[in-house]
């Protein structure tokens, strides 16, 4: 056997930093720039197909905006954490818990019966973005904490 | 990478935007100054959609309240070549009632006519 050395540019895949488990968010809107990155990170983990990491984008999206905008009214003192895990082969689930007030986007009423030309539909809790993530989640579970909210959204990866 | 946006004078007094990148919320801040003015003056908008990656709820809204701007003046508004991804926004959202979509450019052309 002859000691391999390796530069950085044929470091081995395995070396490659991890994606952090745990995401961490201030309440406030710019912070959502970290959370492609993030996702990015865990469909190269996870070898994620484009249209679940597509599904996965967006709901966290609408759930985290949601919480940031409407739960905690942009401040920025606030945090929320979004954890992923892979409790077992091709699931991946993220857990996404708040200090905000009671928010259940399960049960929140729904605005998609008015017509689609009404801009107040973006703009209000329980709106569009609400209606997109219960659509495109693959589960979707609500718990209320004390002090706070967990969401829990739940895909099933392809092979 | 940051949203582009690029627009071009099409026949018949069509306007094409042509919108590139993720439409999530930070791509629909980048964008939205640029599609209010193009919205306060087009008649015939072709909003081409071939390169987006991602749309969300303020993706929509980038597109939508322009296009509701265009309409409320008596324009047409079209919505072209979507992604099969972001066509399921488009759809799941119900704003394909209100903006059609379309994949072929003569018929997109034709449907602002």
């Amino acid at each position: 056997m002859t000691a391999i050395s390796y530069s950085a540019a044929t470091m081995p895949a395995e070396d490659k930093a991890k994606p952090a488990a745990r995401l961490t968010l201030k309440g406030q809107l710019d912070d959502m720039g970290l959370l492609w990155p993030w996702v990015e990170a865990l469909v190269a983990e996870y070898a994620i197909p484009a249209d679940k990491a597509f599904d996965i984008h967006l709901c966290l999206e609408e759930a985290i905006s949601n919480v940031i905008r409407h739960g905690y009214g942009g401040e920025p003192s606030q945090t929320l954490t979004v954890d992923c895990a892979s409790p077992e082969a091709r699931h991946v689930v993220f857990t996404i818990e708040d200090q905000a007030p009671p928010f259940d986007p399960l049960t929140a009423s729904l605005i998609e019966d008015q017509p689609a030309s009404s801009p107040a539909d973006y703009l209000r809790p329980g709106g569009r973005g609400i209606l997109l993530l219960r659509k495109f989640a693959g589960t979707l579970a609500y718990e209320r904490l004390p002090g706070g909210n967990r969401l829990t959204i739940g895909f099933v990866l392809p092979g | 990478m940051e949203m582009q946006l690029s627009t071009q004078d099409l026949d018949g007094g069509v306007t094409r935007v042509e919108l590139d990148g993720r439409m999530d919320i930070a791509g629909a801040a980048a964008v939205d100054m640029k599609m209010n003015l193009i919205a306060g003056s087009a008649k015939k908008l072709l909003i081409d959609l071939e390169k987006i990656t991602f749309l969300g709820s303020m993706g929509l809204r980038s597109i939508v309240l322009p296009a509701r701007a265009v309409l409320g003046r008596g324009g047409k508004v079209v919505l072209f070549a979507p992604n099969e991804m972001v066509e399921g926004v488009l759809k799941a959202s119900g704003i394909d009632t209100l903006l059609p979509i379309h994949h072929d450019l003569a018929a997109a052309m034709a449907a602002l006519q």
